[in-house]
């Protein structure tokens, strides 16, 4: 196995987005002392963590050519559902329980009507985002409920493991666990393909419905994960958890080098992706940047981040492949 | 002094390619002038570069001999030029008339655009062209055929001088080439310089009446029509001639009927009662025009599309019919549009020759196992690639093409169905696939193979079926035909 220094055109979309984090966090450090404090940084993690692990079951459905928009919803119900299961039995069995049911339950949803009967993901995700904040709203009544979390729940969302911060744990698992699926299984594979040519893909043997539902039930599974770390963060569950967060996190998917077209993109894109705006929302914050500016600089980032992709698909030789493929 | 278009010492390097080195071209007004070359050559470059796709690096174009800047496809139709490109740009839900005059030359009225006048104005070039159709009608309903010649007439309101042809015949049956060829020789008439890019060696030699050479982005020759024949042609393009290959040995011809297909119907209605069988090791050669079902049909025997009735059986066993049940049973296709269906672009060669491979979903797959599976095809095959983890779009299009059909052989097929596979190839990978072909059929495989080109239908099959508007209408004996028999059957002549 050689090794080979990328070239602008063989890095991946993400080293871009990982410069510029290391240019903002030096920066940062330089200019605000407060800002490379144990806590601050912590902190970051902490607060990136939720948004990393929606975004890491959002890669599959973007990959798929798909995209997710009820996670958003689908972490409060997840939180919501959490909050009943508690009352009734241990809770590590509640735990267990709300991620079963809501992986079923979402997942089977979104699953069956974009994979299996072929509806458009934007309207079916659209829907159940309504859906099930509707219910989060409609079971609490609209009111925010206190949960005591003990020690298991508190840790998946807000404590350590040992010297490692709960929700770093759970992202290292979970991203972990996806770069080889991805990278390394039939099924990654088959994402991959779904999304880059669905023709194709099926032609060759792919079950593609099956591949595209796969991708939703995954989606569908971090956000029950996300719900319940947002639990543990907060010790309490709302009906408003993760309002409008789906879009932070598609913000943060495509700035990590994944095609809203699908077919190309990785785990470590939309971490790093995510990381970054995170970063930048508590470099703002710390400077005393007004919220409102925040999303104004998500919404800038993106578009420069997509425009800045494509110059360097441009400048490195798209002309090229292109008219190659044009010829033959 | 010129009165037409000349392109002078035009050079254009993409990245580490020179695609074109001082390159000159001149047009006369009325002539059709075919740019030749295998692919790579650089041919399509110069006629982007003409039609303000691309802009060279250097050298200059002179309209009527004065120098003028083609910085944008806009600008090169003002000075009427007009490329006609291999994808179809037209917008498939609007009008006829609407696609023609979209975006220029609008006709007007006080209430915004005047139908009527733009009616009898798309009217007057469709009848230049020969074609009646309703100008209002929608543009996706047309065959692609004429599709394509609603792209010309597109160009043709533009006034323009000179028309652009990338491989306009390369989707087209023969009596639509013949169609367009009509159109083509009605414009050189009226005057129109007409540049020509075709693979087929008998169209270029039929209607052009000049040839430009180019050979990895060099000019090597051009001359008239007279006196040149089809060695001459060949002796520039390549440099090594592709020896003619021998004829297989049919040995390998079994009794046996591998592939039976009884009253086949679609559920769409693209073809009807279809009953065939193919022996093994025979290839069978799927004659007919484009639009007779061919491709709906081997379509359902891979699984991909709806049947209404009928049954498929290989070795005497129903064979599957969803695409992952139809490769288990042995029924491999090799699509006839590699962009659209058979690559995936952005994958690697190793992902895309092993994608075929279905094991339990979250299985690992041994990078180590797949590489040395594809090394041993791209061995085989000859396949000109950087890698197994190559970027398949990094290929030629006879290499992609190689990658596919050993995708296919990879699942140890029963029947290996083939739907152009040559179409858009050059020559020397186009012998290469026959090669494979005549080699594999040795062996034992059965090969159905689908094409519009006659010559490639009596090059390699052992026996000819033709489709004629969603029927058989012919089973042939390759030693006891004619093209002209084919033909015939292809066109529905009794």
């Amino acid at each position: 196995m050689k090794f080979r220094m990328p070239t602008l055109s063989t890095m991946p979309a993400w080293f871009g987005v990982l410069f510029l984090e290391i240019l903002l966090i030096i920066v940062m450090a330089i200019t605000q002392p407060v800002f490379f404090s144990g806590s601050n940084l912590s902190n970051i993690i902490r607060s990136s963590a939720i948004p990393i692990v929606l975004g890491i079951g959002m890669t599959y459905t973007i990959l798929t050519a798909g995209i997710d928009l009820s996670v958003g919803s689908v972490l409060a119900f997840s939180g919501i559902l959490l909050s009943g299961m508690v009352d009734l039995m241990p809770r590590y069995f509640a735990v267990v329980a709300t991620i079963a049911l809501v992986t079923l339950i979402v997942g089977g949803v979104n699953g069956t009507l974009i994979g299996r009967l072929g509806l458009n993901s934007f309207v079916v995700t659209l829907g159940t985002l309504g859906i099930f904040r509707g219910i989060s709203y409609l079971v609490t009544n609209g009111t925010t409920r206190r949960v005591d979390t003990g020690s298991l729940i508190n840790k998946i969302g807000d404590g350590n493991v040992g010297p490692i911060p709960g929700p770093m744990l759970v992202v290292i698992v979970l991203a972990g666990i996806s770069i080889y699926i991805l990278k390394s299984t039939y099924f990654g594979r088959d994402i991959y393909a779904v999304g880059g040519n669905e023709f194709a893909a099926k032609l060759a043997g792919i079950y593609t419905g099956r591949v595209k539902m796969n991708a939703y039930v995954i989606s569908a599974f971090c956000a029950a994960i996300a719900g319940i770390m947002q639990v543990g963060r907060l010790s309490s569950a709302a009906p408003t958890a993760g309002a409008g967060l789906e879009l932070t996190v598609v913000a943060g998917v495509l700035l990590g080098g994944t095609r809203l077209s699908g077919g190309v993109g990785s785990i470590w894109g939309t971490v790093i992706g995510l990381l970054f705006l995170q970063t930048v929302s508590n470099s703002l914050t710390i400077q005393g940047v007004s919220s409102y500016w925040q999303q104004v600089v998500t919404g800038v980032l993106l578009g420069a981040a997509v425009l800045f992709d494509r110059i360097r698909l441009e400048l490195s030789g798209r002309a090229k492949s292109k008219e190659k493929s044009n010829e033959v | 002094m010129n009165a037409g278009v000349e392109m002078r010492h035009i050079s254009k390097r993409f990245d580490a390619v020179q695609a074109l080195s001082n390159v000159s071209l001149d047009l006369r007004p009325g002539e059709v002038h075919t740019v030749a070359g295998e692919n790579g050559s650089g041919k399509s470059t110069l006629l982007k570069i003409l039609g303000g796709v691309i802009r060279p690096d250097k050298g200059e174009i002179l309209v009527a001999g004065a120098t003028k800047e083609f910085h944008s496809v806009r600008d090169a139709m003002r000075y009427g030029v007009t490329m006609v490109s291999q994808e179809l740009s037209l917008i498939p839900n609007l009008g006829i008339a609407e696609n023609i005059f979209i975006g220029h030359n609008q006709s007007r009225n006080k209430f915004g655009i005047d139908w009527k006048d733009t009616d009898r104005r798309a009217l007057e070039i469709l009848e230049r062209l020969n074609i009646s159709v309703d100008p209002r009608r929608e543009v996706s309903t047309l065959p692609q055929h004429e599709q394509q010649l609603v792209e010309i007439a597109r160009a043709l309101s533009f006034n323009a001088k000179v028309l652009l042809l990338d491989e306009p015949t390369s989707s087209l049956a023969p009596n639509e080439v013949e169609a367009l060829f009509k159109v083509v020789r009605q414009l050189r008439e009226d005057g129109v310089a007409v540049v020509l890019i075709t693979h087929r060696m008998s169209e270029m030699l039929e209607i052009s009446d000049r040839f430009t050479v180019l050979r990895d982005g060099k000019f090597i020759d051009t001359s008239d029509r007279s006196g040149i024949d089809e060695n001459w042609l060949i002796e520039r393009m390549v440099i090594n001639k592709p020896k003619a290959s021998a004829r297989r040995n049919y040995s390998a011809v079994g009794k046996r009927p591998v592939l039976e297909v009884k009253g086949l119907s679609d559920r769409a209605g693209a073809y009807r009662d279809i009953s065939f069988e193919v022996r093994e090791g025979e290839i069978v050669g799927l004659a007919g025009l484009a639009g007779a079902g061919r491709t709906e049909l081997v379509e359902t025997l891979s699984g991909v599309r709806q049947r209404k009735a009928g049954s498929v059986f290989i070795n005497g066993r129903k064979a599957g019919n969803n695409s992952r049940t139809a490769l288990a049973s042995g029924i491999a296709l090799v699509p006839d549009d590699r962009r659209e269906k058979s690559t995936i672009h952005e994958m690697s060669v190793r992902d895309n020759l092993m994608l075929s491979q279905h094991k339990f979903e979250l299985k690992h797959r041994s990078k180590r196992n797949e590489e040395r599976i594809v090394g041993n095809w791209i061995d085989k095959f000859s396949i000109k690639a950087s890698g197994a983890d190559a970027l398949i779009k990094s290929l030629s299009g006879g290499n992609q093409q190689k990658v596919v059909i050993a995708r296919c052989l990879q699942t140890n097929p029963k029947i290996l169905i083939l739907d152009e596979a040559t179409r858009g190839v050059d020559l020397g990978a186009k012998a290469e696939i026959y090669e494979i072909l005549r080699k594999l059929a040795d062996e034992g495989l059965s090969i159905l193979l689908v094409s519009s080109e006659i010559s490639e239908i009596f090059e390699i099959s052992d026996r000819i079926l033709v489709m004629h508007a969603g029927e058989l209408s012919a089973n042939l004996d390759r030693s006891k035909t004619s093209e002209a028999e084919v033909v015939a059957a292809a066109t529905g002549v009794k």
